[in-house]
């Protein structure tokens, strides 16, 4: 009976010693953030003939521009292996490469891309894919295989196969130059000029479904507001009323749209049903209340008044008819526009009178100046929310210039002829 | 009932009682040692780094660049004998491993710059390494070092080094949660990193594993005496929990 009693008591000791056994656990609450190294090799050309492009410095341009990823340069690569068996891992780790992307093109018409991308420390594949289209889309393949390739290390979808509208005015002396309304992809790539116009265009937008966009064209001898089918060229004029009819803004279902119209005598936002043509008044102040933008989820709708002396944001909802002041840091905050997840406002902000691009915290409520240089206007927010696009000026010249929303990475595009204004990031064109 | 029934059913009884009790409360309220973070030093502690004192060290591997991964045989501190120290100090220290006086000051990294740029990596990796060197020199020469504030020397030091080499994803929220387990060697090399509890979001659980793998090995714990690496070092588990990023 004695023994049994030892035994019982050795074993229960022997149980609470291993599972009370403390293990430690040290907490890591901080990080440095430095970008990503990636390694993207040349990907073979296995058609006839010349390449249609070199499909890897797109990739590698386009995770360059985000500022998450500090490509490779090809000449400290130490080998080219195009297919998994001829992938050395250790060439790789010398050069504190993280990841690895290769690929191979083939084909002429579809042109088709397969890609592999490896983790170089734990020596896997952690990505499949191909993308293929028409050798004029070549590029675009390469953006859907960047986008492709920063979703599944940064876990946010990439938006890099996405295109940009903006407006490009030559230069006269005594004004009134040739404006183009052009479209590009996102690097600046293939642009594609869709309207000239003698008079000006202002506040190009995209409908939610990146069929259509929406401008403001002086071409009648005033300001109206015009629709205009991308695939086609069609056009239909929306609006010819007295005085101003200004920044058009779909909504997210793409039903509307919201507008500014100065016809009840002064700058009111205006919401006009598109099936219908019919229009409600939704602000009715005797202030300036001007640059619609949508929230996300459609329920309210962000504007640009001076009904407090200073050009300030206001919100309007569209549930209850309420009106709500946005911003309160500095006497100017203008042209706002949010971020797909509703969380991030971007807008432009006056400080010691220079104008920057600022980005206020929608829950905390803090503004957070992302570009250093003067008159910076019109940003716009990437579809996937990390990068602004906006208008500044260089050298005296305006130009297009993107900043990421942590205010870390920094590009301008290439400047063309002229002064580039009012630039617009489109949603997603494919998912 | 005879006894030659009633006895062993009791003890059966007992035997599942106990074991159940020990599964039910032990592995609930296993008293965890959790090291936090230390907030990041707001001063910039920096000196003027000069080129010629890379120069000397023999290199383990023809790299064009020295790596912070690097092992340094050489240049480990002698291990200062524990034994040589009375055990009764005048002073007995709490076996609870509380921060010492030098473990909370690591000398941080000096970086030139507050924002490393993408450009300084190398150095910046550089200057991270003296500053682990540093702290592991700290824990040698400490001479009034117990083993416990030895090793919570050592634990600051993988704090800080992992802290380096971890990268998050622009999808990294404040508030995510990733166990890894870590599992180390006596040369401090590490051999298996697994990923005990995921955040839900494989980006950041990526990031978590690389920071770890980045950083390799952590030789200086070969300082430490046997036992000690064999009870709090062999196994432990690393915490990724952001609380810096901007939301």
């Amino acid at each position: 009976m004695k023994r049994l009693h030892i035994f019982l008591f050795t074993v229960a000791m022997g149980l609470m010693a291993t599972t009370a056994r403390a293990e430690l656990t040290i907490e890591i609450t901080q990080g440095s953030d430095d970008p990503a190294s990636i390694a993207v090799v040349p990907f073979a050309w296995q058609g006839n003939g010349a390449p249609p492009a070199d499909i890897a410095e797109i990739v590698d341009s386009d995770l360059a521009r985000s500022g998450q990823f500090a490509p490779v340069a090809r000449v400290d690569m130490l080998g080219r292996p195009t297919t998994e068996t001829d992938i050395f891992y250790r060439d790789w780790r010398a050069i504190n490469a993280e990841y690895l992307l290769i690929g191979r093109a083939s084909g002429v018409n579809p042109v088709r891309v397969d890609y592999e991308l490896y983790d170089v420390l734990r020596q896997t594949r952690i990505l499949t894919g191909s993308q293929s289209g028409p050798p004029s889309e070549v590029r675009m393949v390469a953006h859907r295989v960047a986008d492709a390739v920063y979703e599944k290390l940064t876990g946010v979808p990439g938006a890099f196969a996405t295109k940009l509208l903006y407006i490009t005015v030559d230069r006269q002396d005594g004004g009134g130059g040739l404006s183009r309304l052009t479209l590009s992809d996102s690097d600046g790539a293939s642009p594609v000029v869709l309207l000239k116009s003698g008079e000006p265009l202002l506040t190009p937008t995209w409908s939610p479904d990146a069929r259509h966009i929406a401008y403001v064209s002086f071409e009648s001898g005033r300001p109206a507001i015009y629709r205009q089918e991308l695939a086609t060229g069609k056009r239909q004029q929306l609006t010819n009323f007295k005085g101003l009819n200004s920044s058009p803004a779909w909504s997210p279902d793409g039903r509307s749209m919201a507008m500014v119209l100065s016809k009840g005598g002064n700058p009111d936002i205006y919401l006009m049903d598109l099936a219908s043509g019919q229009l409600k008044q939704l602000t009715r102040h005797y202030a300036i209340d001007t640059e619609p933008t949508w929230m996300p989820d459609g329920n309210a709708i962000l504007f640009t008044s001076d009904r407090g002396g200073k050009p300030q944001i206001y919100r309007y909802d569209l549930r209850t008819g309420a009106t709500d002041r946005v911003t309160f840091e500095g006497s100017y905050n203008a042209r706002p526009r949010i971020s797909q997840d509703g969380r991030s406002m971007v807008m432009v902000h006056r400080q010691e009178g220079r104008f920057h691009i600022a980005l206020q915290d929608l829950v905390t409520n803090r503004v957070q100046i992302l570009t250093q240089t003067d008159l910076d206007e019109s940003p716009s927010i990437a579809p996937n929310g990390s990068m602004v696009l906006y208008a500044t000026k260089q050298a005296g010249r305006g130009i297009l210039a993107a900043v990421a929303v942590d205010g870390a990475a920094k590009f301008s595009l290439p400047a063309r002829q002229g002064d580039v204004r009012e630039p617009a990031w489109s949603p997603y064109l494919y998912r | 009932m005879p006894r030659i029934i009633v006895r062993p059913a009791l003890a059966t009884l007992l035997i599942h009682g106990l074991l159940l009790l020990s599964l039910t409360l032990n592995w609930g309220v296993q008293d965890r040692e959790v090291v936090k973070a230390k907030p990041a030093p707001a001063v910039i502690n920096a000196r003027l780094v000069d080129a010629s004192e890379f120069k000397p060290k023999p290199k383990p591997k023809p790299k064009p660049k020295p790596k912070p991964v690097a092992k340094k045989p050489q240049a480990k501190p002698t291990p200062k004998p524990v034994e040589n120290k009375p055990v009764e100090t005048p002073k007995p220290k709490p076996a609870v491993p509380k921060k010492p006086k030098v473990a909370p000051k690591p000398k941080p990294a000096p970086t030139a710059a507050p924002k490393p740029q993408p450009a300084s990596r190398i150095t910046r990796e550089e200057l991270a390494r003296i500053a682990r060197e540093e702290l592991a020199a700290t824990a040698a020469a400490e001479q009034a070092a117990t083993t416990a504030e030895m090793s919570a020397t050592f634990v600051a030091l993988i704090q800080q080094t992992v802290i380096n080499y971890w990268s998050r994803p622009p999808s990294a929220r404040n508030g995510m949660e990733a166990e890894l387990a870590i599992q180390l060697i006596p040369t401090g090399d590490v051999v298996s990193v697994t990923i005990l509890r995921s955040s839900g979001n494989s980006a950041f659980d990526r990031s978590a594993v690389n920071a770890v793998e980045k950083a390799g090995a952590f030789p200086e714990l070969q300082t430490l005496p046997s036992a000690e690496f064999e009870r709090t070092f062999r196994r432990f588990r690393l915490l990724f929990k952001p609380e810096d990023l901007r939301y």
